[in-house]
């Protein structure tokens, strides 16, 4: 990782590097945000290969477009929006929709103490039941919820890979949830 | 309904996101740095792209003569004489030109500044598509009929203004022309232009597999051609060379 006087580069410094032509600068970038990257493309066009292809796109655009890029404004909202609209674009060109069906590991036990194994058999049905129930869901509550949830995506960061305002984006939320909940069988607590 | 047994959906829903199975993140930093390396692509410097670019190339060695008769050369552009082809393309507009999409999307998506006529009168596109490839994207605004801009009765649009970067990865965009085309050196805000008027004109670019696409838009009508700042512009449908150079100029 590239340093000044033994600390790591801060963002800013990387990407007013990277304007300046420094390409390991911008390879930094791509390395600290490629998985999230790649998370938010795969979530869209629901495919390993084509969400590959579509990060790179973004990244390669991003690098383009480093010069429009807003001093002071966050990066990383910035490159998932160019990231998403390359991956619609992929999707658009596939001319179909992403049928993205969610997985989740067996062994994702969480707790300090260690659980019985009647618990642990508990906890995984009940993140079965949970994700066959997001599955369920429409495409686009399905996507909401796994950017909110499942990348931790703050608002800010699901308006611009939904391309929607961040008022919205609560809406789409809360919609999404309700509708979860009724799936589920849950009743919401206020 | 917040104790052990009935955790909130929140925090159900915090737990399953960390025992979530994306597939595994492919080395995007090395293959962007390796993509970042390779000189700009321009499919007629030797990038070996198979029959169909061998072919386009033989086709222009032949075409050369004529093309070169008009001095004609933009970046990532290509003005090529020849035949019409047959069949004649229909009037269509839509899936050549790409997706419909907004002004915003476009411009965070295409990798050059996107400059919209700001003509009095013209007010905003009605239709905005955005097409991939090229690389880096090609954006055409549709207006339909203006005040001064009568609509092309096959198509019911008026003005058409399409711009695409030639600074990425240029591909060869071809223009075919049928005889009786008259070309026109003209400016832009001082910057070299052509107007390329009567007869039908067809336009095409060849992505970088050396595969032939066709905008499909045809109007048969004049079309003024420059390039600015590494972005290729086409003004469609205006009824005269100095209504197109009104509404290049007006670009922001």
């Amino acid at each position: 990782m590239a340093e000044v006087e033994g600390r790591p580069l801060l963002e800013r410094e990387w990407i007013e590097s990277a304007r300046r032509g420094d390409a390991s600068a911008f390879e930094e970038l791509v390395h600290r945000y490629q998985e999230i990257a790649f998370r938010t493309a795969y979530l869209i066009v629901g495919d390993a290969d084509e969400a590959r292809d579509a990060a790179q796109d973004g990244f390669l655009r991003a690098h383009a477009a480093l010069g429009r890029f807003r001093e002071g404004a966050e990066f990383r909202p910035w490159l998932l929006r160019i990231v998403a609209n390359a991956a619609r674009n992929r999707r658009r060109s596939a001319a179909r929709r992403a049928d993205l069906a969610l997985r989740a590991f067996r062994d994702a036990a969480s707790g300090d103490a260690a659980p019985s194994p009647e618990a642990l058999l508990l906890a995984e049905e009940r993140r079965g039941e949970l994700l066959a129930a997001i599955n369920g869901l429409r495409v686009e509550d399905r996507l909401v919820i796994a950017l909110r949830w499942f990348l931790e995506l703050n608002e800010e960061e699901m308006a611009a890979v939904l391309n929607c305002p961040r008022g919205t984006v609560k809406s789409r939320l809360s919609r999404a949830s309700a509708r979860l909940r009724e799936a589920i069988g849950e009743v919401a607590d206020d | 309904m917040t104790d052990e047994r009935h955790p909130r959906l929140e925090d159900r829903l915090l737990d399953l996101g960390s025992s979530m199975a994306f597939p595994a993140t492919p080395p995007l930093s090395a293959l962007v740095a390796d993509r970042l390396r390779q000189p700009p692509r321009r499919l007629w410097l030797g990038r070996p792209v198979g029959r169909a670019l061998a072919l386009a190339l033989a086709a222009t060695v032949l075409l050369v003569g004529l093309a070169a008769a008009f001095g004609l050369g933009l970046g990532g552009l290509r003005l090529i004489f020849g035949p019409a082809p047959s069949p004649l393309p229909s009037v269509v507009i839509g899936p050549g030109l790409g997706q419909p999409t907004t002004l915003a999307e476009a411009q965070e998506t295409v990798t050059f500044s996107l400059r919209v006529p700001r003509l009095s009168g013209l007010g905003d596109p009605d239709l905005i598509y955005l097409a991939e490839p090229p690389a880096g994207g090609a954006v055409t605004l549709l207006y339909r009929e203006r005040d001064g801009f009568p609509a092309d009765p096959a198509t019911n649009i008026g003005l058409i203004v399409t711009q695409f970067g030639a600074d990425i990865a240029p591909e060869s965009f071809e223009k075919l022309i049928d005889s009786g085309v008259r070309v026109t050196p003209a400016k832009v805000g001082g910057v070299a232009a052509w107007w390329v008027a009567g007869g039908e004109h067809f336009f095409f670019y060849r992505d970088a597999q050396g595969r032939v696409v066709d905008s499909t838009l045809r109007l048969a009508s004049d079309t003024l051609i420059w390039e600015e700042r590494g972005v290729t512009h086409r003004v469609e449908g205006a009824p005269s060379l100095a209504d197109a150079i009104r509404v290049a100029e007006s670009l922001q």
